[in-house]
């Protein structure tokens, strides 16, 4: 994961003071002093354009700069009301982002979001993780939970807003649904992994059942209980905009229903383009979170310098 | 010390086969003994370790320590796993003192003898380090670490030695040996290997498999402090002729589960 050179801390040489070239001499003298621990060193030590370089940043900038020409070549070569192109977008974009309209829009998908994805939270875990220790309640709910599994969620949209209405409840609850399901199998996943040798280590140290949960089976079962949640931010994002694109006409999804109305193209682009940085910013935060927590999962690459000739 | 009388215990298997783990095992520990215990794997040397633990019921007889029967898990003897065992997410430190805190030593006492332990068995300096960043040996002497610092009575060691490799295997053996001069304790040490059972124990109790029973206990009576060096107790004959004999003894166990190769040897190579 820590593939970029800046995020290595423990280097064995002293990485900011080297430049890419220099004196075959003094490069010698340097790894025979240092490079036996990490690894095979690289043939120079690491600039400033080498670790630019190393990073997976530049590439995915490049791809962007690929594909965001395309879709303006594209765009003009083909003309017409209904195809922005990318310049034309960024500016609808920026122009959004000073009205009204947009901004409650988004308060109106985020408050679905953030109450359906809590609802997913809070339920989720805590059932995932008394499904993955206790097997006989697994067999109850097993078959169940491979049928949300494989359910298209958006063919439930029309039945749930039947059942619930058309209100905030119908899309905080298909938020939930389209999220739940990831946090709860992680989370089951997550116990289920445990390894029973530390359950063991502790209950012969003395621990009860309640030390055992607290003390073994959370810590462990954290990492995949995290992913569960990052991945299941994921789906609450798609289930608030489907929910308002389909049924409920608000939010986001319904400035979108509104611009295709008015044929106003760019700010549909707009808020497609806002919709997908909020979720990539989601996404980023969530992810974060989830380094932060379970850093002890990789202790070989966020402390020590993987060896890069080897990847 | 520890008396085990007439233990039995049998499971049943996914295929619905019983099988018998113990069978009418008996044994006695000796006050501040080394026992190493040793047999083919599937014998119930671990089983016969977990019910001394107090980790696993079993069917049939008692075991007591100090007279006291083992109902569970207890103060007075203490673990130290195959595979370690130690908590991935919690530092050096917090993985020496975790039995401590179990058993609710404060704080403060928890960390200084956690540190003095760490030092017993060479870590300063690894305290703030995660199990994931020590090699395999080195986190074995953690486990070690987080046994002794309870201070029990009696260390149970379920093949500590089995998952490093061979050299470091031999470092922690002496190291093992060097700790045990000079903090007397009794001690359990299961083994799969005849050398480590000679060179650790005072007694070897050799064990057949299925049913799991002690075959025969042999004393080792080699002078102590023990060690590889030249003239240590494992360059000595002596302790080649109890090798041997151990071994002669496991391979015929093994070859009574293989009838074609008792009896017809020469057909092996075949």
């Amino acid at each position: 994961m820590f593939r970029n050179a800046s995020t290595r801390p423990n280097t064995t040489t002293p990485r900011s003071a080297t430049t890419p070239r220099r004196a075959p001499t003094h490069r010698k003298e340097r790894r025979s002093g240092h490079g036996t621990q990490a690894g095979p060193r690289p043939a120079r030590p690491a600039g400033p354009l080498r670790r630019f370089l190393d990073m997976n940043l530049p590439y995915q900038l490049l791809t962007f700069a690929v594909f965001a020409t395309g879709w303006e070549l594209y765009a003009r070569a083909r003309g017409g009301l209904l195809l922005p192109g990318f310049t034309e977008t960024v500016r609808a974009t920026a122009g959004l982002l000073g009205e009204a309209e947009l901004w409650r829009a988004l308060y109106v998908s985020n408050q679905a979001l953030v109450l359906g994805f809590a609802l997913a939270v809070v339920v989720g875990v805590p059932l995932g993780i008394a499904l993955g220790r206790f097997p006989l309640l697994e067999r109850y709910a097993d078959v169940h939970l491979n049928i949300l599994l494989v359910t298209p969620m958006a063919a439930l949209i029309p039945l749930l807003v039947m059942s619930v209405g058309v209100g905030t409840a119908s899309r905080v609850v298909l938020v939930a649904l389209f999220a739940v399901v990831m946090v709860i199998v992680n989370s089951r996943a997550g116990v289920r992994q445990v390894d029973p040798a530390l359950i063991e280590m502790a209950r012969s140290f003395g621990a009860g059942e309640r030390t055992v949960w607290a003390r073994i089976l959370l810590p462990a079962a954290l990492p995949a209980v995290m992913t569960g949640v990052r991945l299941g931010l994921g789906r609450a994002v798609t289930g608030m905009v489907l929910v308002e694109l389909l049924m409920v006409s608000d939010g986001l999804g319904g400035l979108i229903l509104t611009y295709r109305g008015l044929l106003k193209a760019p700010q549909l682009y707009g808020t497609i383009a806002v919709i997908l940085a909020e979720a990539l910013l989601l996404g980023a935060v969530a992810h974060w979170a989830e380094r932060r927590l379970t850093r002890w999962t990789r202790p070989n690459t966020s402390r020590t310098r993987p060896a890069r000739s080897q990847r | 010390m520890i008396t085990i009388q007439g233990l039995s215990k049998s499971f049943t298997t996914r295929s619905g086969e019983r099988v018998d783990a113990l069978r009418d095992v008996s044994l006695d520990v000796r006050e501040n003994e080394f026992l190493t215990v040793l047999g083919p794997s599937g014998c119930g040397k671990t089983t016969l370790l977990r019910a001394i633990a107090g980790l696993v019921p079993w069917d049939d007889g008692d075991i007591a320590v100090d007279g006291a029967p083992v109902r569970g898990p207890g103060p007075d003897r203490s673990m130290v796993f195959q595979n370690f065992a130690l908590l991935p997410w919690a530092t050096v430190l917090d993985n020496v003192a975790f039995g401590l805190r179990m058993r609710g030593v404060g704080r403060a006492e928890r960390v200084e003898r956690a540190r003095s332990f760490i030092a017993t068995v060479g870590l300063e300096g690894c305290e703030a380090k995660l199990p994931g960043e020590l090699s395999g040996g080195m986190q074995q002497r953690v486990g070690i670490a987080r046994a002794l610092a309870v201070r029990p009575r009696v260390l149970l060691m379920d093949e500590p030695f089995g998952a490093v490799d061979e050299q470091t295997r031999r470092l922690l053996q002496e190291e093992l040996l060097a700790l045990w001069e000079e903090h007397r304790m009794t001690v359990v040490f299961i083994t799969h290997s005849m050398e480590e059972a000679v060179l650790l124990g005072d007694r070897v109790a050799l064990m057949s498999a299925r049913p799991g029973r002690i075959a025969e206990i042999v004393p080792v009576r080699l002078p102590r402090p023990r060690s590889r060096d030249a003239g240590g107790v494992a360059r000595s004959g002596e302790y080649a002729e109890i090798t041997a004999y151990l071994w002669e003894r496991l391979r015929d166990m093994h070859a009574e589960h293989r009838p074609d190769r008792a009896h017809r040897p020469d057909k092996v190579a075949s």
